[in-house]
């Protein structure tokens, strides 16, 4: 029966090995040699060989004129990784914090629990490009942000005609901790409904007063679920991508040649699309490299720190 | 030796015999009712600041320009229906818009990639969770280390591959377009994951009751497992189902012909727009019927399947 | 302390739509527990007796009824003014605390009427006590050695334990070195220094013109004790932790999380947190229920050994009767929500008050039969098993038999005679498993001496009338002749 077992296991498996092998499989390690091959050409496969450069380009070292430093291309190190590390380290930690005092509030209802529970769920299942032209609405300069706290003619979201980088992180920050915060309060909210209500009824009984009771015990009973939270949304906010062009669409500047918005993966992507009619596929692997380098630490950080805390 | 003695001193407070335990009872119902009035409204703020924006694009949709323009938070009711009427229709009017060909295309990409991938799904999940054979921990390790990798380093691969079938190009058939967004999201190892997990739970009694029945795997598989996960089946049917629907990044690479548009690309490349003396003007509230065309069906999905939808996050947490 | 309760009801309202009935968990319950009692609350799961307990702790509200502590009121009064220690079914100890901060934890939030008292000439005060007698700190400190090396932790452990003070001022103690006989010398220097700065203290106190008597304890006007109301110091937290680890023996494992200990080792960290801030009350639910069988007779002898060494009124709630019957004072045994009888385990066991207590108590159960009383004997089939001194109507009745009412060898008039089916020897002695016509339940069983000599087949037994019950069939009472 084992080896019966055997032969047909491989039978219900094919059609998963072949996908995952043709779409996931193969295009890791193809996209890690593109980010290694000089003038790749991705109709024909043609390249001029091995090379470092790639990076040495992307990271703004590598003179394009040799000779020449205003030939570096900087937009990667200037532009797409600031913009990706300020996004996540401004708006996880407020993100997390936030859904965590959401939910703390939320587990202590009953009348409506479930409405609201709902409605904080609401933004997970909305289209981030959709929501996002809805924001740039509302921030808009004759918007109803403005109207509503009397700001005037401030325009947030539409950089040459007003708005600055500034103003468009911020902006950007405020969507990207809406878009964050459901998955968050809902893992928040079922870690905290599963503690068990023995803990509450211990600490009422030891005359905890209700902040300690949250603070001392409710939080570090939950503290697997804040480590897990809070690594995931920094990988999710390394790769933050559909929000800006929700909010500012593809062509948010007058001139086509600044990309002070870029993130890692707008990087990538506008490599891809080919910004002057080119597409540098090998520019973009190596982006994409990097981001993976950059995911890798931050799941390694979290398997460690997971070890340490899995006895608490 | 002295000891400290702070044993023999101690005393618990308690309230005293003389004390009113009842007005103190009575306070502390009103300091309770307080602090959750307090904690309703903090509540309610959240909730209405979650809200703004889906109330917005419908509310900006029924207004005309001009309120619009000025921030207003409520659509005028005056003329409302003909304002609305003119809104959606000249949404759908609109050449780069073709509402009811965008509809078409996105839902037959979501359903095609949602139903290929759940057939795929259980096949391989079956096999992880029941079946035996060799190196299956060695296997199922790789798939989830995939997991980690970012979803980038796939796609650059991916597009050219796409474009040397012949599937990515300015003169793209139907058949072709669909196939190139539908391909490379065939596999999903968060689903078989997912899915792993619900059939390891069933009892492997059954498994050998049916054995002793003359059932084959395959009968199995399709007479037992799959009636018995159908709640988890339909939790990866919508979320698969809404990941495809909202996604924007691979469709905006391989989509070359218009004729094939999909709905998020559509909404954001179009603008909708009136020449007024001699000058295009970006018309927001057109604009913002699209996108209430556009988030409406997944809302209402949503809103029957809540529960599956959130039982089904829920798990995907758990699992770090 | 004594706990009265009266007519305590709890009451869950059903839905009439969902065509829910209302269910009364605790029906009109009244119970007078007496001071240093240990009572046990014993009966079916779902007989209220949980129920019973979370409301004397004030996390249940009766729907009526009253609770008293001593001659205190306390039904309204919430949980945390109770002054009561509870322990729970899985002890709810906190998985990210250290075992002494999850016994410290209940005392930061307490606050109690006290003394005043000059900490710091009392520490230099108690360090002149200690260091007065090297000797004896040697030895107190070599105790702690282990593998030849001596921590400054364990050792201060043990040097508190010794004076009954903090560890915090046995650390500062043992970092003074003057265990160590290179040291000895320095015993006066370090005398006449803390000499000095007691009598500095003391001076400093003369200064403000506040008295304090030989303990250090601050005094009024009257030159009685100042007693304020505060929240207890660092080291009478740490001295309350060292004396109850001590009591309930978990002194070794203070610095462990509870997930490295045993079951047996967590509930006692769980008895001690609810015994640190001296409960007026302790309360247990179903303390043995997650410990296996050889751990649950320690742990219950345990439990017996600290609550008589406290000698606090103790409410203890089992569904084990053997649990109840071997360490309480008292017993209550419920049935939905009803109390059925009260009183201690042994009067219990042999004058119970009706079938259900009769068969609820005993192991191996009572064996029950379908008899009758006729004239003036009792009948069960055609057998007369007991002669009445005086005549009786006609009735039908439940007879108890416990197993061990059963005479092997005998050369009685009156018997029943079983049919037994199989022999098994235990060695202390012999169970007889048999069966007979008018037998209602699982099991016959007979227990009898394991020197008789049993033979599978037809057997007369004759009957030790103390263990032999009558009950009514309908209501089930007792039915005393």
């Amino acid at each position: 029966m084992e080896r019966k077992n055997n032969y047909k296991a491989w039978l219900y498996l094919a059609p998963i090995l072949i996908f995952i092998f043709l779409f996931t499989i193969f295009p890791i390690i193809n996209t890690f040699i593109i980010s290694f091959l000089k003038n790749y050409n991705y109709a024909t496969g043609a390249n001029e060989g091995f090379t470092f450069e790639n990076y040495g380009l992307i990271l703004g070292i590598t003179e394009r004129i040799p000779g020449v430093s205003e030939s570096k291309m900087l937009d990667f190190i200037r532009y797409a990784l600031p913009n990706t590390l300020l996004i996540t380290f401004v708006s996880v930690p407020i993100s997390v914090i936030l859904a965590l005092v959401i939910s703390i509030l939320l587990n202590k209802i009953k009348v409506l629990h479930d409405l609201f529970q709902t409605i904080f769920f609401l933004p997970y299942v909305t289209n981030t490009i959709a929501v996002g032209m809805v924001f740039a609405i509302i921030f808009s300069n004759t918007g109803l942000f403005n109207n509503i706290f009397g700001l005037g003619n401030v325009n947030w979201v539409q950089e040459g005609l007003g708005s600055t980088w500034g103003k468009c992180m911020f902006v950007l920050c405020l969507y990207v901790i809406w878009t964050g915060l459901p998955f968050k309060i809902l893992i928040f909210s079922s870690a905290l409904h599963n503690i068990d209500q023995q803990y509450y009824d211990a600490a009422r009984i030891d005359a905890t007063p209700k902040w300690k009771t949250d603070l001392k015990i409710v939080l570090p009973l939950i503290s697997p679920q804040i480590l897990y939270i809070t690594i995931t949304s920094f990988i999710t906010g390394f790769k933050e991508y559909n929000a800006i062009i929700g909010l500012f669409n593809r062509s948010y500047t007058i001139n086509p040649n600044v990309h002070d918005l870029y993130t890692v993966v707008y990087y990538i992507y506008d490599q891809i699309q080919g910004t002057n009619g080119t597409r540098h596929l090998e520019y973009a692997a190596a982006g994409a490299v990097v981001l993976f380098v950059i995911i890798l630490i931050f799941t390694l950080i979290q398997m460690k720190v997971a070890k340490k805390r899995v006895h608490y | 030796m002295k000891e400290l003695e702070i044993t023999t001193h101690l005393t618990l407070i308690v309230p005293g015999k003389n004390r009113s335990v009842k007005n103190a009872e009575k306070r502390d119902k009103i300091l309770h009712g307080i602090f959750l009035a307090i904690v309703y409204i903090f509540i309610i703020i959240f909730a209405f600041v979650v809200l703004l924006p889906f109330y917005y694009m419908i509310a900006a949709s029924f207004m005309v320009e001009d309120q619009l323009n000025s921030g207003a938070f409520f659509p005028s009711l005056a003329n409302i229906f003909e304002t609305i009427a003119n809104n959606y229709t000249h949404t759908i009017s609109n050449p780069s818009f073709p509402y009811g060909e965008l509809l078409l295309n996105t839902l037959i990409v979501g359903i095609v990639t949602t139903a290929s991938s759940l057939l795929v799904t259980i096949l391989s999940a079956f096999a992880f969770a029941k079946l035996h054979f060799k190196g299956k921990e060695v296997l199922f390790t790789i798939f989830l280390a995939t997991m980690m990798i970012p979803g980038e380093m796939m796609a650059i691969t991916n597009f050219t591959t796409m474009a040397n079938l012949g599937f990515v190009s300015a003169d793209q058939n139907r058949l072709q377009t669909y196939l190139a967004l539908i391909l490379p999201f065939v596999s999903n190892v968060f689903y078989i994951y997912l899915l792993r997990q619900t059939f390891m739970q069933i009892p492997n009694e059954l498994y050998l009751a049916s054995k002793v029945d003359g059932k084959s795997d395959w009968q199995y598989l399709w007479k037992v497992m799959v009636p018995l996960s159908s709640s988890t089946l339909i939790t990866i049917f919508i979320m698969n189902f809404i990941e495809s629907w909202n996604s924007y990044v691979w469709p905006n690479l391989v989509i070359l012909n218009d004729d094939y548009n999909v709905l998020s690309i559509a909404l954001r490349s179009t603008t909708f727009q009136v020449l007024e003396h001699e000058v295009w003007r970006p018309v927001y509230t057109q604009q913002m019927a699209a996108t209430v065309l556009t988030t409406v069906p997944l809302l209402l999905l949503f809103i029957f399947f809540r529960k599956y939808i959130m039982r089904g996050v829920e798990r995907a947490g758990i699992k770090g | 302390m004594e706990i009265k309760l009266v007519a305590l009801t709890k009451k869950y309202p059903g839905d009439v739509k969902k065509g829910i009935k209302d269910t009364v968990a605790v029906d009109n319950l009244s119970i007078d527990i007496k001071d240093g009692e240990l009572l046990g609350l014993l009966g079916p799961s779902g007989c209220g007796k949980s129920t019973t307990l979370y409301m004397i702790a004030g996390l249940k509200d009766p729907t009526s009824g009253e609770i008293y502590f001593d001659d205190e009121d306390v039904t309204d009064l919430e949980a945390e003014k109770r002054g009561i220690g509870l322990v729970f079914q899985n002890y709810a100890l906190y998985p990210h605390m250290t075992v002494y901060k999850n016994i410290a934890f209940p005392l930061t939030n307490l606050r109690v009427s006290a003394p005043k008292k000059a900490y710091k000439a009392l520490s230099y005060k108690l360090i002149l006590d200690v260091i007065s007698d090297r000797e004896r700190l040697k030895k107190a400190t070599l105790k702690s050695e282990i593998d030849g090396k001596i921590t400054k932790d364990n050792a201060a452990l043990y040097i508190a334990y010794e004076y009954s003070i903090s560890k915090y001022l046995a650390k500062k103690i043992f970092s003074l070195g003057l265990h160590d006989d290179n040291n000895k010398d320095k015993v006066d220097e370090y005398k006449t220094y803390f000499e000095k700065k007691l009598q500095e203290e003391k001076e400093k106190i003369n200064s403000k013109q506040k008295k304090i008597d030989d303990n250090f304890v601050y005094l009024d006007e009257n030159n009685n004790p100042l007693i304020v109301k505060r929240k207890l110091t660092k080291d009478e937290i740490d001295r309350l932790i060292l004396d109850v680890a001590r009591l309930v023996q978990i002194d070794e494992y203070l610095d462990r999380k509870p997930a490295e200990l045993s079951g047996g080792q967590q509930q006692r960290v769980a008895i001690a947190r609810a015994l640190v801030k001296k409960p007026r009350v302790l309360l247990l639910d179903e303390p043995l229920s997650n410990l296996d069988a050889r751990l649950r007779i320690k742990t219950r002898e345990e439990i017996k050994r600290i609550q008589r060494e406290t000698n606090i009124t103790t409410i203890f709630v089992t569904h084990d009767q053997e649990e109840a019957m071997s360490i309480c004072d008292d017993i209550v045994v419920m049935k939905d929500g009803k109390m059925m009888q009260f009183g201690a385990p042994q009067d219990v066991y042999k004058n119970p008050s009706d079938l259900f207590v009769a068969k609820f108590l005993g192991n191996p159960p009572i064996n029950v039969f379908k008899g009758y009383i006729k004239d003036d004997a009792v009948f069960i089939g055609d057998e007369k098993i007991m002669h009445l001194d005086h005549k009786e109507n006609y009735r039908d009745c439940y007879v108890g038999i416990r197993p061990e009412a059963f005479i092997f060898e005998h050369d009685k008039e009156y018997h029943l005679t079983l049919n037994i089916d199989s022999i098994q020897s235990t060695g202390k002695d012999t169970s007889l498993i048999c069966s007979h016509p008018q037998f209602v339940g699982d099991q016959l069983k007979v227990v009898i001496d394991s020197d008789s000599n049993p033979v599978l087949g037809k057997k007369d037994f004759a009957l030790k009338y103390s263990k032999v019950y009558l009950f009514d069939m309908k209501d089930e009472k007792r039915i005393e002749l």
